[in-house]
């Protein structure tokens, strides 16, 4: 058994923010999961779909996040409870049908978890998804503890319910991956046979009686938002200033209170329900003090929704200070920490606090490098897409028209980088590298000579980037796919998608074939193995030069992490030193110096390159590109 | 020092004055030629590279090139040295029928094998799509479908730089005047080596007005043939100037000027028409049709013409008077407009010549009246 499956009420167990919030949604009798990957949500589905067999659930990993709420909802309407979760990006995606969904309702409990993640660590872009709650009329929790993020998540099917809407869990990057003790409550029996009432159709339409009925719940969840246990105050009665704050900005606040000996001079106040925002609460604390700071992650939406409040009642509080995003107390940008709060929280009340000495970072970084490997953001050894964006820059350049990639969303992103020899130019959200590919493929008529390019994951393509194909055939866009199917969703995790014959629970499923699915739609297809690259370069020279409408061209070669677990190295690779050139002419690294293929080393000593046997994978393509054919690879 | 692949690229590549002689391919990880065009693949940081060294378009002190070459600097400056000068056309039926001219170079090339001077060579044949590529050459047969031209550069050098040969190969080669400048700069190197250029025994030099961009060229001959696929290219001497192009079964006649848009600016600024820098430089003599004129520079080209001449391989006459005299001239007006077209371009020792005032003086003021 699982153990965030283990039906032992009262045990206290170590679980991550992500498996919290799991085992919340099993705890309130969650039946159908659904999710896209994307950091730093992907845990809560990964381990539901481990505990799904054993419980009796539904979960799948859903082509994408419009498609994975939908899924949800149908369980809803049908009622029964469901579970989607994203991360922020991802939001996006659903929007359309979330902006839908607040006005038919839902009937079994639904819960959106949506994950971001602040100063954009794993993401294109840092967002703040807690904007959506305002927008769509929904309510909002924002867990700030792991054991929080369990009851949080088994509340907000309740609350759902109550009120007929989904309801929405913001968490962000330090609640989803860091770890805590959650004491576990108890795993309800088996729910009822679900069924879609016919004679309740959901129809966002008429949408103004509907908008109408929306706002009485929205109202009817402030009411009950006034007396949760998710609001709380901690500090003297009439602190010399206030924290405002909700999510790991509570915790950050906690901690820099005790850093700083405040606690009896500062007070908090954590939001657990943020929108709609319980007024009554609001108030009342907020005459309290008349300095008031606001921690949050991301965007000032606590801040200004109180300040809108305050505002209201600004008659009856009289005047006050607000610090926060606004005054630029708190950074408008980037992810908070318990130094930045201090920092903030110290020149409110004059007391002076060095957490750290001025050097500190520094120190630590120069420590850090006697025990870590200096390693540039790029791709593992052995990684198809170098191998990939090889023969794209080789191909791009022997074309000599200045043509150019558009990138798009997965490991591949990083091609923007050295790793990639900077080849790509573009990156926005799923499946936009098709997209403006579509666009740019239309400007040849206008004189634009580059070579289009686009690049796209598979899983992507399942996601977003079909619709950009149809498009390009339908409106006869001139360009290139690069399809880099490596079998696998890598970035997020290893999650299977449509192309690789298993479910999100393990189970076997039809492949959906790229290759089929490309010649539906009516582009040219190629495949090739990238590891090829003399033929990659080819046959991306050859696809080029072929203007007639769309060309897809499938780089086929299976994630070199995924290959490792279930096969031993294809080649043993090693440098024949007295054929090494080094850096003489004729080579002048090569290797180690533009391709960079982690496994390869530059021995200062000798001055001849190595394989690093500990990292090297065996894919041999180094041997191909070794000017002096001093890389050799044998059969392992 | 020299400036190495930063050097080439800001003097040459971005110059647009690239020759595609194929000096600097297969040498080198970074520079791939495709479709008539050196490319650059990454950025390389030596200072000092065989890529510069070689390149007939980087700095070249012609004297000390020469002197390597002929034991003397750079003085006879109308069709530079040599020691005879006639015209001559090959016998053999089968070479006359596939040859450009008089069938001269194949017959030369295919004696030299023979005669054992040389066991490989490096040819320049076109491919279908009439793109020129350097070719090794390792028996006789092979010889013959190399002859022709499509007007355009190829990298020959670059096969000769990639082989392989065998240890004990003799090389011979027929280039073009940017080639054989190239070549000789490879002998001329104090760089390490790793070309064969030691083993290059006969270097036979054809003349070359100009080289034209295969690109456009291309894309402008396929327009004029309806795409029809293309046999064979041939321009018809002065004072014609036609270029025939033989596509299916049709003859398609082009006036020359109406292709010199599409000549290689590299070419606009090369002082050598008659492949100064060979053995045996090998051309068409004007108004006699089927003949070749041939100029014997060396020992070795002067050895292998009596041989072929003896042999019954080659028919030879003296030269008439008249095609000397436009020879020379020919040749002096494409040293004139190189050095025009230097000046234009910023001076001549900014761009590439190391050639003295007094040189280029006598170059400028020569006649072209030859030499008693």
């Amino acid at each position: 058994m699982t153990s965030i499956a283990q039906n032992a009420p009262g045990k206290t167990v170590l679980l991550m923010g992500n498996e919290a919030i799991a085992r919340g949604a099993i705890e309130a009798g969650v039946k159908v999961c659904a999710a896209y990957p994307g950091n730093p949500s992907s845990e809560i589905v990964g381990v539901l779909a481990r505990a799904a067999g054993e419980l009796g659930l539904h979960v799948e990993w859903s082509v994408n996040e419009k498609v994975a709420l939908e899924v949800a909802a149908a369980a809803s309407f049908a009622g029964l409870r469901g579970l989607c979760t994203m991360k922020q990006n991802g939001l996006n995606v659903a929007s359309d049908f979330l902006l839908n969904l607040n006005l038919t309702g839902t009937k079994g409990g639904l819960v959106l978890v949506v994950a971001d993640d602040p100063s954009g660590v794993s993401s294109t872009n840092e967002q703040d998804s807690r904007i959506y709650a305002k927008l769509g009329d929904l309510p909002l929790l924002e867990p700030a503890s792991f054991q929080e993020a369990k009851e949080m998540t088994r509340t907000a099917f309740e609350i759902s319910e109550q009120l007929g809407l989904p309801v929405l869990i913001r968490s962000v990057t330090r609640v989803s991956h860091a770890r805590g003790n959650v004491s576990l409550g108890e795993i309800p029996g088996s729910s009822a046979i679900p069924r879609f009432d016919t004679s309740r159709p959901r129809l966002a339409f008429p949408p103004v009686p509907n908008h109408k009925v929306l706002h009485e719940k929205l109202d009817k969840a402030r009411e009950m938002f006034e007396t949760s246990p998710f609001n709380l105050y901690r500090g003297p009665e009439k602190p010399e200033l206030l924290v405002v704050t909700s999510g790991s900005g509570y915790m950050y606040s906690l901690e820099a209170l005790v850093n700083l000996g405040l606690q009896e001079r500062v007070g908090i106040l954590k939001i657990g329900t943020s929108w709609p925002l319980p007024e009554k609460i609001v108030l009342e604390n907020l005459r309290r003090a008349d300095r008031i700071l606001f921690v949050e992650e991301v965007d000032p939406f606590l801040e200004n929704n109180v300040k809108e409040t305050y505002a209201q009642n600004c008659f009856t509080l009289g005047l006050k200070s607000f610090f926060g995003k606004a005054s630029k107390r708190v950074p408008e940008v980037g992810e908070l920490n318990p130094e930045v709060v201090i920092h903030a929280i110290q020149k409110l009340v004059h007391v002076s606090y060095e957490p750290r000495p001025a050097d500190y970072t520094e120190r630590v970084r120069e420590a850090a490098l006697d025990l870590v490997p200096v390693r540039a953001l790029g791709f593992c050894a052995g990684c198809p897409h170098r191998a990939t964006y090889w023969a794209v820059k080789t191909a791009l350049a022997l074309d000599g028209r200045d043509g150019f990639v558009l990138g798009d969303i997965g490991c591949y992103g990083l091609g923007m980088g050295p790793s990639g020899f900077g080849q790509m130019k573009t990156i926005h959200a799923m499946g936009s590298g098709a997209g403006l590919a579509c666009g740019f493929g239309q400007l040849d008529r206008f004189g634009l000579e580059q070579p289009i390019v686009a690049v796209c994951g598979d899983s992507t393509f399942y996601h977003a980037a079909m619709p950009a194909l149809v498009n390009a055939r339908y409106n006869g866009s001139n360009f290139l796919l690069l399809l880099l199917d490596n079998s696998a969703t890598a970035m997020t995790g290893f999650q299977p998608h449509p192309g690789t014959g298993s479910t999100a629970i393990g189970e076997t499923a039809p492949v959906v074939d790229l290759k089929a699915v490309c010649k539906a739609f009516g582009a040219r297809v190629e495949v090739v193995d990238p590891f090829n690259v003399s033929a990659t370069v080819e046959a991306i020279l050859r696809l080029l030069e072929d203007k007639r409408g769309v060309r897809a061209l499938i780089l086929q070669r299976e994630c070199a992490l995924v290959s490792a677990k279930k096969q031993k190295r294809p080649y043993r690779v090693k440098v024949n030193q007295n054929r090494c050139l080094g850096e003489s002419c004729g080579c002048n690294r090569l290797c180690t110096r533009i391709f960079k293929c982690p496994g390869l080393m530059w021995d200062t000593a000798t001055g001849k390159a190595r394989i690093d046997e500990a990292i090297c994978t065996g894919c041999g393509v180094c041997a191909e590109i070794c000017p002096a054919s001093a890389i050799q690879k044998e059969v392992a | 020092m020299n400036k190495g692949l930063r050097g080439l690229e800001e003097k040459v590549i971005r110059q647009d004055l690239c020759a595609v002689c194929g000096a600097c391919l297969s040498l080198c990880p970074y520079l791939r030629s495709w479709k008539g065009r050196v490319v650059k693949l990454d950025d390389c940081s030596l200072e000092e590279g065989r890529c510069f060294a070689y390149c007939p378009r980087t700095e070249v002190d012609l004297d000390s090139v020469y002197r390597r070459i002929f034991g003397k600097g750079y003085e006879e400056i109308e069709i530079g040295p040599f020691r005879k000068i006639m015209m001559a056309r090959a016998t053999d039926p089968r070479i006359i029928k596939k040859a450009q001219t008089g069938g001269v170079v194949s017959a030369l090339f295919e004696f030299a094998f023979r005669e054992g001077m040389i066991q490989a060579g490096v040819l320049t044949p076109r491919d279908e799509a009439l793109l020129p590529e350097g070719k090794l050459i390792k028996n006789r047969v092979q010889i013959i479908g190399c002859a022709g031209s499509s007007y355009v550069s190829g990298p020959t050098l670059e096969a000769l730089n990639r082989g392989p040969w065998k240890e004990k190969e003799r090389i011979g080669i027929v280039g073009l005047p940017c080639q054989v400048l190239a070549l000789a700069r490879m002998r001329a190197s104090k760089l390490e080596k790793k070309t064969p250029i030691d083993r290059v025994d006969l270097v036979i030099g054809l003349f070359c007005t100009w080289a034209l961009e295969y690109k456009p060229f291309m894309a402008f001959l396929k327009e004029r043939v309806n795409g029809l696929s293309i046999k064979k290219l041939n321009i018809t001497p002065p004072p014609e100037r036609i270029l025939e192009v033989t596509a299916a079964h049709r003859l398609v006649r082009i006036p020359v000027d109406d292709i010199r848009s599409f000549i290689r600016a590299s070419c606009r600024v090369c002082l050598d028409m008659t492949a100064e820098l060979s053995d045996i430089s090998v051309g068409t003599v004007e108004g006699k049709e089927g003949w070749n004129t041939v100029i014997v520079r060396t020992a070795i080209g002067e050895n292998l013409l009596k041989r072929a001449r003896r042999a019954g391989i080659i028919e030879a006459r003296s030269l008439p008077k008249d095609n000397l005299k436009h020879l020379i001239e020919a040749s002096l007006l494409k040293k004139r407009r190189a050095l025009d077209m230097l000046k234009e371009r910023g001076g001549i020792e900014k761009n590439y010549l190391n050639l003295s005032a007094d040189l280029v003086e006598r170059i400028v003021s020569a006649s072209g009246d030859p030499k008693p």
